[in-house]
C-alpha cells in the first residue's frame, strides 16, 4: 500500500536529512530527493482527479483521535502547481549557487519547506496546521537570511517576528474552536460550529494570523524587503508559493469553516483590503527602483486580487455560479504562483549578469540574455493579465462577477491595478529594446560589455522560461481540468442547500 | 508617551475582554467528547501507558515528526545567520570538579527521563532537554565545543530524530500498516527507539543552538553569492 500523501511529505523530510548529514552531496541527494515527491504529489493530484477526495488517516486512529490527511480538489491544485515551481527552482538552484558557500546550505531548508508546504495543503486537523505554518515560516525566514548579508538578517528576523505572532493568533483561534467544539478535525468542527461569539472571534483570530502571514494589505510591509533581499531561488518560493499557503489557508478555512457563519460583512472587509493592496502595491512595484523589489511589491498587489474573491464567493448562493468563480480564484493564484516564480528566477539572472537589479541600468543585461528577457516579458503578460494566460480568464470571471452581482466598485479597482500592472512590467521590458542610454553621459548600451552574461547556461535560463510558458500558455489554454478537479472540493455550503 | 501608553492599555483591555468572553462561552456551551476521555480509552491500544506519550508518539505522532523538523528548522536558520561567538575562559578548578559531577548525573537523568517516558511524566523532549542543559553547563564552564561532536557527526546527531521517525512511518506503510500505524505488539519498541533517536537530536539541537552560530572554523562567513 502506498500512501501518496504521506510520502509527499515524508520524502523531502528525508532529503533534508539527507542533505543536513552530507552537505557535500547536497545537490545530487537534493534532486534525488526532489524528483519523487515531485512525483508523489503529481500521484495525488492524479487520484483525486480520478476517484475524487482521497483522506489518509495516520496511524490508522481516525478523526478526532488521530490525525487525516486529506486532498480535495483545492488542495491537489495547489499541491501541484507547488511542486512544478519547486520543481523548477531545485533544477535553477544548483546553477545559481555554483562555486558559493551557499550551495549546500540552501538544500535542508529548501527541503524542510518543502515538506510544509505539502503538508500544509494536505492537513486536515486545525492543529496540525499550526505545526505546518510554524515549520514553513521558520525555515522560509532561514532561506531568506541564507546570505548572512545584513539587510536579509534584518529584513528575515522581521519576517520571523511577524510570522510567529501570525500563527500564535491563529494558535488561540484553535485552542478556542478545540474549547468549545472538542475536536481539531477540520470537517469535524466544521459540522459542529454554529454562529456565535467563539465563530466570530476565533475566526478574527485565525484569519488575522494568517492575513500577517499572506501578507495582505496593510500587513504587507514585512513582505517587500524580505522577499527582494533573499538569494534568487528563495524569493521565487517565497513569493509563489510560502505567501500563497497562507492564503490557501484563509480560503480553505472560510470555505470550510467560517463562511457559513461569520457572515457577508468580514468578507466585505478582506475584499476591501485586497482592493487597498491591488492598487498600493501595484503603485509600489511601478515605483521600485530595483527589480526584485518590483517583483515583491507585485506579490502584494497580486495576493489583493485573490482576495477580491470573498465579497463575491459570499453573495453566491451554492451552485454553478459559485463553483466557476471559486475555479477562477484557483486559476489566478496558480498563474501567479507560476509567473511570480518565473519572474524572480530570471530576475536573478539578470542580477547575476549585470552585478545588480537596479531597473533602470539593466538594459545591456536583458539584451545580452534574450532567453532570460521572453521569460520576463512572458511572466510579465501573466502578471498583467494579457491573453492568452490564466490571469487573464480569472480576471475576466472576476470582473463579469463583480458586474453580475452588481457590486460594480470592485471594477475599476481591478481595471486600475492592471493597467498599473502593464506600466511597471513595461517599464522593466522597455530597457531591453533601448539602443541608447537614459543620460547623455551614461556609457552607451553594449551586450556585450556584459561579461556576466557568458557564464550563464541555457539550462539556468530554461526553469525560468518554462514556468511562464506553463502560466501564459498551459494555465490559459487548457485550464478547464482545473474545474473538474474542483468539483470535489470540500464546500460543506453544497451538501447543505 | 503617556497618552500612547493609556491608548496601548486600552486596547489590550478590549482585546483581553473580548477574548475572555469568547472563551467563557467556548466553556460554558454544549460540547462534544472531549479528547482526554477518549484518549483515556484507547491508551491501552498505544504500546504505552503514559497518555502524554500515547498522544504524542503515537495517536499525534505526525505532529511530532514535524515538530522535530522545526527544531532542525531552528538550528539550520541560526547556522545561517552567523558563526558561532568566542567561547568563555576555562572555568576555575571548584567549577571544572563540580561540572565533572554534574553533566554524568544530567546524562543519567537524561536516559531515565527517556525510559519512563512510557509509563509516567517523562519522554524524548524532557530527556532532550537534559541532555541540552548538560552541553550548556558545559560551554558555561569554558569547552568551547559545549560536549557536542565534530561537525560531520553532530550533523548526523540534529537529522537523527526526523530520520528515524521518517524511517519507522515509511517502512510501516510499506510492510501494509499504514504510514506511522504501529502494530501493537511492535508499539513500544517501535516508541523506544524513535524517542531515543529524538532525545539525541533535541539535546545535540538546543546545545549547538546555545552556541549561537555554526562551528565550522573553515568557512569565511561572508556569504557572497557569485
Amino acid at each position: 500500500m502506498i500512501d501518496w500523501l504521506a510520502l509527499s511529505v515524508a520524502l523531502p523530510l528525508l532529503g533534508a536529512v539527507a542533505t543536513v548529514a552530507l552537505p557535500r552531496f547536497a545537490v545530487p541527494l537534493g534532486l534525488a530527493a526532489a524528483l519523487p515527491t515531485v512525483w508523489a504529489a503529481l500521484m495525488v493530484m492524479v487520484l483525486v482527479a480520478d476517484q475524487g477526495v482521497q483522506v489518509s488517516a495516520l496511524g490508522g486512529w481516525g478523526a478526532p483521535l488521530g490525525i487525516l490527511l486529506r486532498a480535495d480538489g483545492l488542495a491537489a491544485a495547489l499541491l501541484g502547481m507547488a511542486n512544478l515551481v519547486a520543481l523548477a527552482v531545485s533544477l535553477y538552484a544548483p546553477g545559481y549557487f555554483r562555486g558559493s558557500v551557499l550551495e549546500a546550505r540552501f538544500w535542508p531548508l529548501w527541503m524542510l519547506l518543502w515538506a510544509a508546504l505539502n503538508g500544509l495543503f494536505l492537513a486536515g486537523d486545525l492543529f496540525n496546521l499550526y505545526v505546518t505554518l510554524e515549520l514553513l515560516g521558520l525555515a522560509a525566514a532561514g532561506l531568506g537570511a541564507l546570505t548572512g548579508q545584513r539587510a536579509a538578517v534584518e529584513a528575515n528576523l522581521r519576517y520571523l517576528l511577524v510570522g510567529l505572532l501570525g500563527s500564535m493568533t491563529y494558535l488561540l483561534g484553535v485552542s478556542l474552536i478545540y474549547t468549545a467544539l472538542g475536536t481539531l478535525d477540520l470537517e469535524q468542527a466544521a459540522r459542529e460550529l454554529r454562529a456565535g461569539p467563539v465563530a466570530w472571534v476565533s475566526f478574527a483570530l485565525m484569519t488575522g494570523g494568517l492575513i500577517l502571514k499572506s501578507a495582505l494589505f496593510p500587513m504587507h510591509f514585512w513582505l517587500p524587503p524580505a522577499h527582494a533581499n533573499a538569494p534568487a531561488p528563495v524569493s521565487a518560493a517565497l513569493s509563489a508559493l510560502v505567501v500563497k499557503a497562507a492564503f490557501y489557508l484563509v480560503l480553505r478555512l472560510w470555505l470550510e469553516l467560517f463562511g457559513p457563519v461569520v457572515g457577508a460583512s468580514a468578507a466585505l472587509l478582506l475584499g476591501l483590503l485586497g482592493a487597498a493592496a491591488v492598487i498600493w502595491g501595484a503603485w509600489r512595484a511601478l515605483r521600485a527602483e530595483r527589480l526584485k523589489l518590483l517583483a515583491a511589491y507585485s506579490t502584494v498587489a497580486q495576493l489583493g486580487y485573490l482576495f477580491l474573491f470573498f465579497p463575491l464567493l459570499a453573495e453566491l448562493p451554492a451552485g454553478t455560479a459559485r463553483t466557476e468563480l471559486l475555479g477562477a480564484a484557483v486559476l489566478l493564484a496558480l498563474t501567479h504562483g507560476f509567473a511570480k516564480a518565473s519572474l524572480f528566477l530570471c530576475a536573478g539572472l539578470l542580477q547575476k549578469a549585470a552585478g545588480h537589479d537596479r531597473i533602470d541600468e539593466l538594459s545591456a543585461a536583458t539584451q545580452a540574455l534574450p532567453v532570460v528577457t521572453l521569460g520576463v516579458a512572458l511572466a510579465g503578460v501573466a502578471l498583467i493579465g494579457l491573453p492568452p494566460s490564466g490571469t487573464f480568464t480569472a480576471k475576466w470571471m472576476l470582473l463579469t462577477a463583480a458586474i453580475d452581482l452588481g457590486q460594480w466598485p470592485w471594477v475599476p479597482v481591478i481595471m486600475a491595478g492592471t493597467l498599473l500592472a502593464a506600466a511597471y512590467v513595461f517599464r522593466v521590458l522597455g530597457h531591453a529594446f533601448a539602443s541608447a542610454p537614459r543620460h547623455g553621459d551614461a556609457p552607451p548600451i553594449d551586450p556585450r560589455g556584459c561579461p556576466g552574461a557568458n557564464a550563464i547556461g541555457l539550462a539556468l535560463q530554461l526553469p525560468g522560461l518554462m514556468l511562464a510558458l506553463v502560466a501564459v500558455l498551459a494555465l490559459g489554454m487548457t485550464a478547464e481540468p482545473l474545474w473538474d478537479l474542483l468539483a470535489s472540493t470540500t464546500d460543506p455550503s453544497e451538501a447543505a442547500p | 508617551m503617556k497618552r500612547r501608553e493609556a491608548a496601548i492599555t486600552a486596547l489590550v483591555l478590549v482585546l483581553s475582554v473580548v477574548l475572555a468572553w469568547a472563551f467563557w462561552n467556548a466553556f460554558s456551551g454544549p460540547t462534544g467528547d472531549r479528547l482526554a476521555e477518549l484518549t483515556a480509552t484507547r491508551v491501552p491500544e498505544s504500546g504505552v501507558t503514559n497518555p502524554v506519550t500515547a498522544v504524542l508518539l503515537n495517536f499525534r505522532a505526525y505532529d511530532t515528526l514535524l515538530e522535530l523538523a522545526v527544531l532542525l528548522a531552528a538550528i539550520l536558520g541560526i547556522w545561517a545567520v552567523g558563526k558561532a561567538s568566542p567561547g568563555f575562559l576555562p572555568a576555575g578548578a571548584v567549577l571544572r570538579a563540580l561540572v565533572g559531577l554534574i553533566v554524568p548525573l544530567l546524562i543519567i537523568a537524561g536516559g531515565y527521563m527517556l525510559w519512563v517516558g512510557g509509563h509516567a511524566p517523562g519522554g524524548a523532549f524532557q530527556a532532550g532537554a537534559l541532555l541540552g542543559a548538560a552541553g550548556v553547563t558545559l560551554r558555561l564552564a569554558g569547552y568551547p565545543a559545549a560536549g557536542l561532536p565534530p561537525e560531520a557527526l553532530l550533523r548526523v546527531t540534529i537529522g537523527l530524530g526526523v530520520l528515524i521517525f521518517t524511517l519507522c512511518g515509511v517502512a510501516l506503510m510499506a510492510l501494509g500498516y499504514g504510514f506511522l500505524t504501529y502494530p501493537l505488539d511492535l508499539a513500544k519498541w517501535l516508541i523506544l527507539v524513535i524517542e531515543t533517536a529524538a532525545t539525541l537530536s533535541i539535546g545535540a539541537t538546543l546545545a549547538a543552538a546555545y552556541l549561537g552560530g555554526r562551528a565550522d572554523p573553515t568557512d569565511s562567513g561572508d556569504g557572497v553569492t557569485r
